[in-house]
């Protein structure tokens, strides 16, 4: 239903762009006047005026019907004699409601739910037929409004704009309403968890073990459970894990990737780079996933089986494989923001400094990475943030166990791969083990935030000194 | 008349296909100051880029026929150019400091040829530059500060005293005043003065009135060729070429 008002309405609103062109076209010369605006503004602003109230109107709707539905059957049933004693059992039965109404329920039928089911079948009409004839109405209503303004001769281009500044407001309210939505969401649910949990015991705590806090209450916890959940949360190995790994990864693409980016800057011919700038851009492009599997399966394994030759006891899950992964995954980035901030030092600097004698290396070493060092810093440090985030490789390949370890050979886990372990499977929502995700995915924010802050003043502040 | 310290014969060069200079012969003198001018595109950077072959950092760029400085040919392939560009300063159109403090600014070349072994030796080499340069009382006091720090004119010093530091026998200017305002550029114009006591100074400049100030000799090139080379007082009181005449005139360019 709603598809075919969908369609009807673009039909009838694009038809009337012609119209609305047209029209304002034979008025302006019949009766010799000059239009406020040229005939196509009329014809927007005829579509702009007969969808977009319609559609408004279609999409509050639609978000409301079944609410509305919901409680008035579930009154309903209620009054046939339904009986349920929590919202968990109202819904079921309102699902079977509608399954009956569906036909696809096959349990047994009673008076009850057969009587519902007739009454959810009326109201589903009834809800229905007023749709339609509001939309309508709306567009009737809104059209005849419209066109009266068109024959005045409105200053039709300054409304279209208007209403054009207003429509991309709202994507934007949208856009910015839901960041903030998820922001106070984490925020929300990490609170409930630190009223639980100690910050300072979340914070300086050693031990990671979320899985003794399995299917508990966090309003019915007991001081004894409590004693014991105290030291169960601790974010000290999971920071631990994940900077090691991020710190492995910055040790493979900080080096080659500022080394390829130099080189792509300074040294390659135009040919070279046009070749090879697309191809790294490429490896950016690879899902993470693939490096994930690529991790786990070929790279995990080969230490494994080096060091056996070795005599070393490598685990299959080890930091050294995903950190090594995972600074392949970063080299693009690197190389191709250092490329970036390397070609924007003026030339005049290079200038400057051969015309003293000095050679391209020379040049590179002490004129133009000293130069570009703010966003070569700022380059490296986007690439920490998304090291310290990347969830998928350190889930395939880093292991699951909180060791508070240095030892590149063992597993380790990090905060993107707890919080993927506790939030897959059956859920208590209240658990506190379930909240610590969310705490997770706050502490991993703020440290994201930060570092993105600090890279992205260090390349602006380097950028605006040349422009 | 001073000896000739650089000569150009027959020099052509080429960007990709286009050729920006035809046949160009043009002596400039040694201790002596000579202004290049002409109209814009007309190719007095590309000629003065020859003399230093910073010419070599564009790809497309080619360069035939000789130039000569003290009987040697720059334009020789094996030539270091390295040490050409040391005994060849060049100051540019546009003040290009780099973003170091002005005391590694100046120390920059010294130490990339190895002079000024100890720090005291370095010391001296930046306090004369800077002195040569008339900006050492101006910065005397903050050597350490960033030489982008320093105002259009000083920064255009600054890059002066980074030329002077490597001790060269010639000093190329493109329009070293273009970016500057009348008092800068008359302290500039001083400075000129007072280097081609011990330079070989080679300015462009879109300035006739800078050209006759600062010049003993002034060259006038057209369409990459060099029309009139002569004495710069008489260049600019009765020029040979008609060309040239309407050209200072202000008739064409
Ligand atoms: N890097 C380059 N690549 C291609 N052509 C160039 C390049 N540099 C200069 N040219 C061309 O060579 C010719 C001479 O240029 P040049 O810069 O020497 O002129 P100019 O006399 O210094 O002009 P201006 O007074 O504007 O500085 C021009 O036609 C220019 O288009
Ligand atoms: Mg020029």
């Amino acid at each position: 239903m709603n598809f075919v008002l969908l369609f009807l309405i673009t039909i009838f609103s694009l038809s009337l762009f012609f119209y609305g062109r047209s029209k304002t076209k034979s008025i302006s010369i019949e009766k010799n006047i000059r239009l406020n605006a040229l005939p196509k503004f009329y014809g927007y602003y005829l579509v702009l005026w007969c969808s977009i109230p319609a559609l408004v109107f279609l999409l509050v709707w639609s978000l409301f019907e079944p609410v509305i539905i919901k409680s008035i059957i579930i009154e309903t049933a209620a009054n046939q004699g339904a009986i349920f004693s929590d919202k968990n059992e109202a819904n079921l039965i309102y699902e079977k409601i509608k399954a009956i109404h569906l036909g696809t329920y096959f349990g047994d039928i009673d008076s009850i739910l057969r009587e519902s089911a007739l009454a959810y079948a009326k109201f589903i009409n009834l809800f229905t037929n007023s749709k339609v004839v509001l939309i309508f109405g709306i567009i009737i209503a809104s059209v005849i409004y419209s066109l009266k303004k068109i024959k005045n001769n409105n200053k039709a281009r300054d409304d279209v704009e208007v209403i054009l500044k207003g429509l991309l407001f709202v994507s934007s309210l949208i856009a910015i309403l839901t960041t903030l939505g998820i922001i106070f969401s984490l925020l929300f649910e990490s609170i409930k968890f630190f009223s639980v949990i100690n910050v300072f015991d979340y914070l300086f705590g050693t031990n990671w073990s979320p899985q003794r806090a399995f299917v508990r209450d966090a309003s019915s916890i007991t001081a004894a459970e409590f004693e014991e959940l105290k030291d169960a949360f601790g974010f000290i190995p999971l920071i631990a894990g994940t900077s090691f790994i991020a710190f492995i990864a910055m040790l493979v693409a900080v080096p080659i990737g500022l080394f390829s980016g130099i080189y792509m800057a300074e040294y390659a011919s135009i040919k070279v780079r046009r070749i090879s700038k697309p191809i790294i851009e490429i490896l950016a492009g690879i899902p993470t996933v693939v490096y994930g599997f690529f991790a786990a399966l070929t790279v995990g394994p080969f230490f494994r089986q080096v060091g056996e030759n070795l005599g070393l006891t490598v685990s299959s899950e080890s930091a050294l494989a995903a950190g090594l992964i995972m600074g392949i995954m970063i080299i693009p980035y690197v190389s191709s923001l250092s490329d970036d901030v390397i070609n924007s030092v003026p030339q005049s600097l290079r200038d400057g400094s051969y015309a003293v004698g000095a050679t391209k290396s020379e040049t590179i070493k002490q004129v133009v990475i000293p130069a570009a060092l703010p966003g070569i810093i700022g380059s490296v440090l986007l690439a920490v943030s998304r090291a310290i985030g990347e969830t998928m490789i350190v889930v395939m390949a880093a292991g699951l166990a909180a060791n508070l370890t240095i030892n590149p050979l063992e597993s380790t886990t990090t905060i993107t791969t707890q919080i993927v372990m506790i939030l897959v499977g059956d859920q208590e929502f209240d658990s506190p083990k379930t909240q610590s995700a969310f705490a997770l995915g706050l502490t991993l924010f703020i440290a994201t935030l930060i570092l993105n802050y600090i890279a992205q003043r260090a390349v602006k502040k380097y950028r605006e000194k040349y422009d | 008349m001073n000896n000739i310290k650089i000569k150009s014969k027959n020099l052509n060069v080429y960007y990709g296909d286009k050729q920006a200079l035809f046949d160009v012969n043009l002596d400039l003198n040694e201790k002596e100051v000579t202004a290049l001018i002409g109209p814009s595109g007309c190719g007095k950077s590309t000629f003065i880029r020859c003399i230093n072959r910073m010419n070599d950092v564009i790809d497309i760029c080619k360069v035939t026929g000789n130039i000569e400085m003290d009987g040697m040919n720059i334009n020789d392939k094996d030539l270091d150019v390295v040490s050409l560009r040391e005994r060849v300063g060049m100051v540019f159109q546009k003040p290009n400091p780099f973003p170091k403090s002005i005391y590694d600014n100046i120390s920059y070349g010294p130490k990339i040829h190895g002079k000024g072994e100890t720090k005291s030796e370095l010391n001296q080499i930046v306090e004369n530059s800077l002195k040569k340069s008339a900006l050492w009382e101006e910065v005397k006091d903050r050597l350490d500060e960033p030489g982008t720090s320093l105002s259009g004119g000083q920064q255009q010093r600054l890059c002066i005293a980074r030329a002077i530091s490597v001790n060269p026998e010639v000093i190329l200017m493109d329009e070293p005043c273009s970016a500057l305002d009348p008092i800068a550029t008359a302290k500039i114009e001083e400075l000129i003065d007072e280097l081609k006591k011990t330079y070989t100074i080679v300015i462009v400049t879109h300035s006739m009135a800078q050209a006759v100030r600062v010049s003993q000799k002034t060259g006038f090139f057209h369409l990459g060729k060099l029309i009139e080379v002569g004495k710069t007082e008489k260049i600019f009181k009765n020029p040979d070429n008609k060309m040239t005449q309407d050209y200072i005139t202000g008739r064409f360019g």
